[in-house]
């Protein structure tokens, strides 16, 4: 069998499987019941209650901000901690810089504030 | 003065006057004039010492100096005198001594005044006796911006606003210099390909054959550069306004001498480096120059404003430079550059006559004057001198000017010269009407209060009245000089690359 | 690897990080000594490029050039901040509290700005460029009470990211076609005579266009007047002056070191984008009746002359590009030092804040005038020389029409320029006290002053520092 005819099938079997679900689904429903519940848009979450223009406290941002900062060290740490190793004494002076750069960010950060929730 | 940059000291005696001037403090009224006064005059002394020592035998170029100043553009700092510029070197520094005195009488803001004026001189005498293109339009432009301060701060608004005028003006020569600046790259970047190396060295310049349409587009862009400070018609209407709105001083100056700065542009950067573009423009600025004469010589006649009589009087005296310049032979030329220093001490002495008389009467409507020969015998004196002298009495250097200048024209263009003659006869017309009503008729009461010309004021009429009279009288050292000049400007011409074109 | 020549970057960079520390440890009135240790260490590190500008070095396989080029522009910057620094001292009370975090922005911006000089890599120049704009965003909304100022703040974040979006798109598609993003490599890999492909040439449009905007060249400038005039004047200063110059540094490495080859495509273009920002830079400012809004068209109008030169892409022109950057840079921010301390005086940058000022403060009106006129290329003036460089560029490559046009509008320039001169010297003054000038500000106007007339009068200097350090297609 060639490739083309594997794709082939593989296809057709795709676009047969939401149809079959569908079409078993409607043979063995019960007999549907017409309410206003059922006519409104599907939603995932709580429905909202007021307005939903409404100001958000900044510190949400603020929280989001720093927690960012921190997410990004991450990612650079840990390929550098799987190479530590290799890399040497640079790389460690280097990482630490890094990473003071961001306390004093995050010094900042608190004495501007952003960790305290008013 | 072998080794001694004495046209260096020359430009920097009126630079350090300013600075001096400035460090001064404001109520030292007395001193402030003292310091103008001296530096002006030891810059008149050098120029008359460079004039009598220049060696007249050698001829060319002398008291050369030269510095690298800028070499990625080939330029150097270069200074030289020769017969064309020591005329108007000597007139400005004539120009400058005489308008320190005819502003004695300056009381608001006198330190301003005098440092900005000093900083004027320098400008205009920079472009004289520079031999390099940057360094020459670097003190072209120099002119311009204390111009105009001085014009809003110190003019007089009667039929237009000094704001007005000062800007008109300044505009004027800007948007004419910007021309002329593009026709000074382009010739840079043309001769540097041409040499093979930068060079803004006039005379090098001058010894690369450029093709005849180049020179003609570049030499177009300078007539339009140069011929709007010369107030060449249709590109005059900033200069009455300008005169009439400007302190004497200002007039003073710009009339006499910096107006020259185009006729000179003229002949030392585009007859001398672009000859075929110059004989090729050459009739245009012919035709152009007679509107010079005859329609602002029209306009004279129905003035009423003693500074726009001389205003329009001086666009119209300027048609008989640019003529000459159009007609390129050595005797028109040389009336050319006679005819520019005879007006410029002429138009100086008239504006510094007119100065001390506003100053006094405030007001220059001819209705309103009349009979002032009466209270101011000496006023009266300069002012007939320099009416005279306008309209070409011989006598006076102005007639050897314009005597020279239908000669040499005549040759070129008979019937446009027989048109500028004619001007002749309007001058004659207009100058003795406002002659007449302000200082001749019955003695009139309400100007008894005036007071003569006293002090330091008597120093512009005998300074310039002298130089009209002297120059009149006894033309030959002058003429000569001047002769000397253009005759080895057109020599290097002929040499060089003429091949028959004049 | 020599790493002594990347100590400027690190040198401005840690300075920063040592003032926000210093601000942070001395809260909430900052310690003066904060000052002092901005101005001294940047003139520290002044000194040093300066002492080292010779010496050249390419580090991390051509991403990062440390040569002659980007000394210059390091000079350039260094001398733009420590100028801003002292002239700002008494605007600067204005931001009370966040007085250090001002100087360790300043600084951020300037470290961005020397990377992206120096950068040999189109993500080093994007990561250079990125830190010199967020600072920007920042200090542009400096004055937090102040409406202008948020909404310039905001405008700034919002256009300037628009731009860098474009720039960035520009630089994939360039990536996309030369399969590397140093320089050196983008250059040999598209260096083929055949027609450019369309990618490439889509790329290089947007290049353009997001450095167009970054240099405020119309039509990309409709940001510039707003955010100059609602930021602080001591921020439109070091905006106008050193974020335009950055701009134009990493313009022309990515143009000349990465692009020579497209120099067909690209020359009309950006000599179309001169003349179209010069004639409506000065037009525009003409009608302009507050300072800082007109200063912020005549930068506008600048950052044309400035095109002109690149445009040219002959020695001459770009010799004119980094000489005109470097005396632009004394006689813009002479010119924003009398507008600042008039601004505190009067309270106002209009118009008439300035009447009287001939009077009141000689001095002051002196160097407007004359940073104005340099700025206008009246001569002996610096700005004279610098336009005579680019337009002689423009008119050896041909563009004899350019020349035409910017000397012309050149000229038409000096009109607004001499309605402040006017305003100074005859407009009614309705104060009399004299202007009170400290004297770290009073130390800044001398040095514009005394650069703009000595770069006029005697341009040898300067003219042989931009020959050597100009980079060439």
């Amino acid at each position: 069998m060639s490739d083309q005819a594997t794709i082939g099938i593989f296809l057709l079997l795709t676009l047969a499987f939401p149809a079959g679900a569908m079409a078993a689904a409607w043979l063995f429903r019960p007999a549907p019941i017409q309410s206003a519940e059922k006519r409104t848009p599907y939603e995932c979450g709580v429905d909202t209650r007021g307005p939903s223009w409404m100001r958000f406290r900044v510190n949400y941002f603020l929280y989001a901000l720093v927690f960012l900062a921190f997410d990004v060290e991450t990612i650079f740490l840990y390929p550098w901690a799987v190479r530590f190793q290799a890399l040497g004494l640079f790389a460690f002076v280097e990482m630490l810089v890094f990473i003071a750069i961001l306390a004093l960010g995050l010094w900042y950060a608190w004495k501007e504030g952003a960790l305290q929730w008013y | 003065m072998n080794g001694f940059p004495v046209l260096s000291a020359i430009l920097a005696i009126p630079v350090l006057g300013a600075v001096l001037i400035m460090l001064l403090p404001a109520g030292q009224r007395a001193a402030i004039r003292v310091v103008a006064a001296v530096s002006t005059l030891a810059s008149l002394l050098l120029s008359l010492g460079v004039t009598l020592a220049y060696d007249r035998a050698a001829g060319g170029m002398q008291f050369v100096e030269s510095v690298p100043w800028v070499p990625d553009l080939g330029v150097h700092y270069a200074l030289g005198v020769d017969g064309i510029s020591l005329p108007m070197l000597l007139l400005t520094a004539l120009i400058g001594f005489s308008a320190v005195y005819a502003s004695w009488r300056v009381e608001e803001r006198v330190k301003e005044f005098f440092s900005l004026l000093l900083l004027l001189l320098t400008g205009v005498m920079g472009t004289f006796v520079a031999t390099d293109l940057f360094i020459f339009f670097l003190f072209y432009e120099v002119v311009v911006i204390p111009i105009y301060l001085l014009i809003i701060m110190f003019g007089s608004s009667k039929r237009v606003t000094k704001e007005y005028a000062g800007m008109k003006l300044t505009i004027y020569l800007l948007v004419g210099s910007a021309f002329l600046l593009v026709g000074i790259i382009a010739l840079f970047v043309q001769g540097k390909a041409a040499l093979g190396h930068p060079s803004m060295d006039i005379a090098s310049l001058a010894g690369v054959t450029y093709p005849v349409t180049f020179q003609a587009l570049v030499f177009a862009l300078m007539a339009f550069g140069f011929g709007t400070l010369l107030s060449m018609f249709p590109f005059h209407a900033w200069s009455p306004d300008g005169y009439a709105g400007a302190p004497t001083a200002v007039s003073m100056i710009h009339a006499g001498v910096l107006k020259k700065i185009g006729g000179y542009g003229l002949i030392r950067i585009g007859l001398y480096v672009l000859p075929a573009g110059a004989a090729l423009v050459a009739p245009v600025i012919a035709v152009l120059a007679i509107a010079n004469v005859v329609y602002a010589a029209m306009i004279c006649l129905a003035q009423k404003d003693l500074k726009y009589i001389v205003g329009y009087s001086s666009v119209s005296h300027m048609g008989y430079v640019l003529i000459a310049i159009a007609s390129l032979n050595l005797v028109s030329l040389n009336g050319a550059v006679m005819m520019m220093f005879a007006h410029g001490v002429m138009a100086a002495l008239f504006f510094a006559m007119i100065g001390s008389l506003y100053q006094q009467s405030h007001t220059r409507s001819l209705p309103d004057l009349g009979g002032l020969a009466h209270q101011m015998p000496r006023l009266a004196t300069g002012f007939m001198l320099a009416g005279l002298a306008s309209l070409g009495l011989p006598g006076t250097a102005n007639f050897i000017g314009e005597f020279t200048i239908f000669v040499g024209a005549f040759r070129v263009y008979q019937v446009l010269t027989v048109l500028a003659v004619s001007g002749i006869v309007l001058t004659a017309v207009y100058i003795l009407r406002c002659l007449g009503a302000v200082l001749f008729g019955p003695r009139q009461p309400q100007w008894d209060h005036l007071m003569d010309l006293r002090g330091p004021e008597m120093v512009p009429l005998l300074v310039l009245g002298g130089a009209v009279l002297l120059v009149g009288i006894l033309p030959s050292p002058l003429m000569d000089l001047i002769n000397l000049g253009v005759g080895q400007l057109l020599a290097q011409v002929d040499t060089l690359r003429m091949g028959g074109v004049l | 690897m020599p790493y002594g020549l990347l100590a400027p970057e690190i040198a401005v960079t840690s300075l920063g990080l040592v003032v926000l520390g210093v601000g942070l440890l001395s809260r909430p009135r900052p310690h003066p000594a904060v000052r002092v240790l901005a101005v001294s260490g940047l003139a520290l590190v002044l000194c040093w490029v300066a002492l080292t500008f010779t010496r050249q070095a390419s580090f991390f396989g051509g991403v990062y050039q440390v040569d002659s080029f980007a000394s210059f522009f390091r000079l350039l910057f260094l001398s733009a901040a420590l100028l801003v620094l002292l002239m700002s001292g008494r605007y600067a009370a204005r931001f009370g509290p966040r007085l250090a975090e001002w100087y360790a922005f300043l600084l951020f911006a300037t470290a961005g700005m020397m990377v992206m000089a120096g950068s040999g890599d189109l993500i080093a120049l994007y990561v250079g460029l990125e830190l010199m704009t967020v600072s920007f965003y920042v200090l542009s909304g400096y004055l937090l009470a102040d409406a202008r100022s948020a909404e310039a703040g905001l405008k700034y974040l919002v256009l300037g990211a628009l731009s860098s979006a474009v720039m960035l798109f520009g630089m994939s598609l360039v990536f996309a076609t030369a399969r590397s993003t140093v320089f050196t490599a983008i250059a040999a890999a598209v260096a083929a005579p055949a027609p450019s492909p369309p990618a490439l040439l889509a790329g290089i449009a947007l290049l353009a266009a997001g450095f167009a905007f970054k240099v405020a060249a119309v039509p990309f400038h409709m940001w510039a007047p707003d955010i100059y005039q609602g930021a602080p004047t001591p921020v439109t200063a070091y905006l106008a002056v050193a974020s335009k110059a950055a701009a134009f540094a990493a313009l022309l490495r990515v143009f000349l070191a990465a692009l020579p080859g497209q120099l067909p495509d690209w020359q009309p273009v950006v000599a179309l984008l001169a003349a179209v920002t010069i004639v409506a830079g000065n037009l525009i400012a003409l009608a302009q009746t507050d300072v800082k809004r007109l200063l912020a068209y005549s930068s506008i109008a600048q950052a044309g002359y400035l095109l002109v030169g690149l445009s040219a892409a002959n020695p001459y022109g770009l010799r004119g590009v980094l000489f005109y950057a470097m005396l632009y840079v004394f006689a813009n921010v002479g010119a924003f030092a009398v507008l600042t301390l008039v601004e505190v005086d009067t309270g106002g940058t209009g118009l008439d804040s300035f009447n009287g000022l001939g009077q009141r403060a000689p001095m002051l009106a002196m160097v407007m005038t004359v940073c104005l006129l340099s700025l206008a290329g009246i001569p002996p003036l610096a700005g004279f020389a610098g336009k005579f460089y680019l337009f002689a560029g423009a008119v050896q490559a041909g563009y004899l029409w350019l020349a035409f046009v910017g000397l012309l509008m050149s000229m038409v320039s000096v009109y607004y320029y001499l309605s402040v001169a006017k305003a100074m010297y005859i407009g009614p003054a309705e104060r009399t006290a004299p202007v009170t000038v400290p004297s770290p500000a009073r130390l800044c106007l001398w040095v514009c002053l005394a650069a703009t007339l000595a770069i006029g009068i005697y341009p040898g200097p300067l003219s042989a520092l931009a020959q050597v350090s100009a980079l060439l297609p």
